[in-house]
């Protein structure tokens, strides 16, 4: 078209796009055909054959499948409450520091910088039942003379992992939501205290309406990044002992590369994928909703 | 005692119990990284002593010497790993910040139709969990003969970032008045102008910032490198981590020393834009 000029956001945002459809939608695409295949690596011929909606059938048929989709679902809920919780805990307690604030702010952002292949195995290291750091502890204390198998048994793993994922995870809460006290004017707390507000009330109804969109931004930060957990879990107990702690992410990439059944794999995947989204899309709108509502303050 | 000596005691007992609070907090924090730092300077013996030895009878840097010594003594190629890792994280920033940059300001200064719907879309394939992601990557990188290559992982990890560096950049810019660049405008600079040199140093430490947190994801990133990396050729220190784990042992006092080299580069930049980062995220897009 002569005279046609494109407009300039849309320009601006035309290598964003390209990088994004290429590495991630055009993929994602293929991988989304592929399910509805039998392939198998081994197998390209496979890749051809359609044999329509088998894969999702024998997925949603298998309690494999479906235990290890509850267990990510738990772990995902009961870590990012968790970690609301105790970040904010953290960031009370730092705020109400009267010296060093800079040097715990920045002890307090130390885990972020663990990146989480790191932090599987550095708690696997601690809890290892014969050298770990938990264990010799708790026996050098006296509290139990026998080593507990905490990696080797199937609850106490999962609160293993539980641990390493809300260490790693809680800094990315506490830092944001500190950096929402410290934004908050001063007047109405104090206004709130000589109306009469007893220290709960003020935080109930002045400081956390206030704090909560930052606490609804570590939220949509975290839950775009949720299935980091799988580092995590890799490393730790790579989904064993006999699948005790399999989470939909190790579950996928057992079946696709242990197995080779990518058709397979890859039906999985759109199932983490749509939870990873429905986390984001739910924490998103909660933030929006969260920043019309005090929308005049902030 | 009267009322004013209790309140007294009672807040000064408040602030004690504050302070072990937030002593007990921090210890917590820091533990389990001081205790790899620890371990990666003790001799096995000690690691695997039975009952634990906790003060360290003697310390030395011989797990460090024997990873930088090559692979016929330390094992693993760490320096191959930590070229790579290098090269991976800092062009993929480059290129991340590049394309955030373009994005950001669109977000930041222009109206369009959709724009809250593109956003999220944005944000939604950064959502896609990396495992998930890596199925048909592997398939398509391939079949064109670029796994196990430096430019595969970059363009990779370049979509990885673009989003989030284009949220962080959005609000870097949201923070520079518009008015600022308005009057360059009336100045004479064109808008072109008025971006480089009114804005764009306005808003330099920001993307700074972002930048750093760019090269972080990729040094940091393990699970689409597990899958696309095969050799020396490309191999990631996340992924040459692996290495210390044989079948049934693992070499404690090496994967310590290695974790320790993976920390500092991340630590120091992390600690460089630590400010910046927090008013990056908390102003921005997500302000409508």
């Amino acid at each position: 078209m002569k005279g046609w000029r494109p407009s300039p956001p849309l320009l601006l945002l035309l290598p964003a796009v390209i990088v994004l459809a290429a590495v991630v939608v055009v993929p994602l695409l293929l991988s989304l055909y592929s399910s509805f295949t039998p392939f198998r690596l081994t197998r390209p011929e496979t890749f051809w054959v359609f044999i329509g909606a088998r894969n999702y059938v024998t997925i949603l048929t298998s309690r494999a499948f479906w235990v290890a989709f509850a267990r990510t679902v738990v772990l995902l809920t009961v870590a990012l409450n968790l970690e609301m919780l105790i970040g904010l805990g953290l960031a009370l307690l730092v705020e109400k520091a009267s010296r060093g604030q800079r040097i715990l702010r920045t002890i307090m952002m130390f885990p972020m910088m663990f990146s989480p292949i790191l932090v599987g195995f550095q708690f696997k290291f601690m809890f290892n039942d014969n050298i770990g750091l938990v264990n010799n502890a708790l026996q050098g204390l006296g509290l139990t003379d026998r080593a507990i198998p905490w990696l080797i048994d199937g609850n106490l793993a999962f609160i293993a992992i539980l641990i390493a994922e809300i260490w790693s995870s809680t800094s990315v809460f506490a830092i944001l939501i500190l950096a929402g006290l410290l934004a908050m004017p001063r007047e109405p707390v104090e206004a709130a205290r000589v109306d009469g507000c007893t220290p709960w009330q003020t935080f109930r109804y002045v400081t956390w309406p206030f704090i909560m969109p930052f606490a609804f931004i570590a939220m949509t930060i975290r839950s775009l990044d949720v299935a980091r957990a799988y580092d995590i879990v890799k490393i730790m107990t790579d989904g064993g002992p006999a699948g005790r702690t399999e989470l939909v992410w190790t579950l996928v990439a057992r079946t696709a590369y242990s197995d080779a059944r990518m058709g397979m794999a890859n039906a999985m995947a759109y199932f983490s994928i749509l939870l990873s989204i429905l986390f984001t899309v739910y924490f998103y709108r909660k933030l929006a909703a969260a920043r019309t509502q005090i929308a005049a303050e902030w | 005692m009267d009322q004013n000596s209790l309140h007294r005691v009672g807040n000064k007992a408040l602030g004690i119990v504050h302070g072990i609070g937030l002593f007990l907090a921090m210890l917590v924090i820091c533990l389990p990284g001081i205790w790899i730092v620890l371990s990666s300077l003790r001799p096995t013996v000690e690691i695997m002593a039975k009952p634990p030895v906790w003060i360290p009878q003697q310390l030395s840097l011989d797990a460090y010497v024997a990873m930088f010594s090559g692979v016929g003594q330390g094992g693993i190629p760490v320096l191959d790993y930590f070229r790579n890792s290098l090269i991976i994280s800092v062009t993929s920033t480059v290129i991340a910040i590049v394309i955030g940059m373009a994005g950001g300001y669109a977000f930041a200064r222009y109206r369009f139709r959709a724009k809250s719907a593109m956003f999220l879309g944005l944000m939604l394939t950064r959502t896609v969990p990396g495992i998930a992601l890596s199925l048909p990557l592997f398939f398509v990188f391939a079949r064109l003969g670029i796994i196990d290559t430096h430019f595969g992982l970059i363009l990779v990890y370049v979509a990885l970032n673009v989003p989030f560096t284009v949220w962080l950049i959005d609000g870097f810019f949201r923070q520079v008045p518009k008015d600022l660049a308005e009057a360059a405008q009336i100045d004479g600079c064109t808008r072109w102008q008025a971006f480089w040199q009114v804005e764009f140093p306005l808003a330099g430490p920001g993307i700074a910032s972002a930048g750093i947190f760019a090269f972080l994801t990729s040094w940091n990133e393990f699970a689409l490198a597990s899958q696309l990396t095969r050799s020396i050729n490309s191999k990631t220190l996340p992924v040459g981590l692996l290495d210390y784990t044989a079948e049934f042992t693992i070499d404690w006092r090496g994967m310590c020393a290695l974790a320790v080299v993976m920390v500092i580069p991340a630590l120091t930049l992390t600690f460089i834009v630590q400010k910046h980062l927090v008013g990056g995220l908390t102003s921005g897009a997500v302000k409508g």
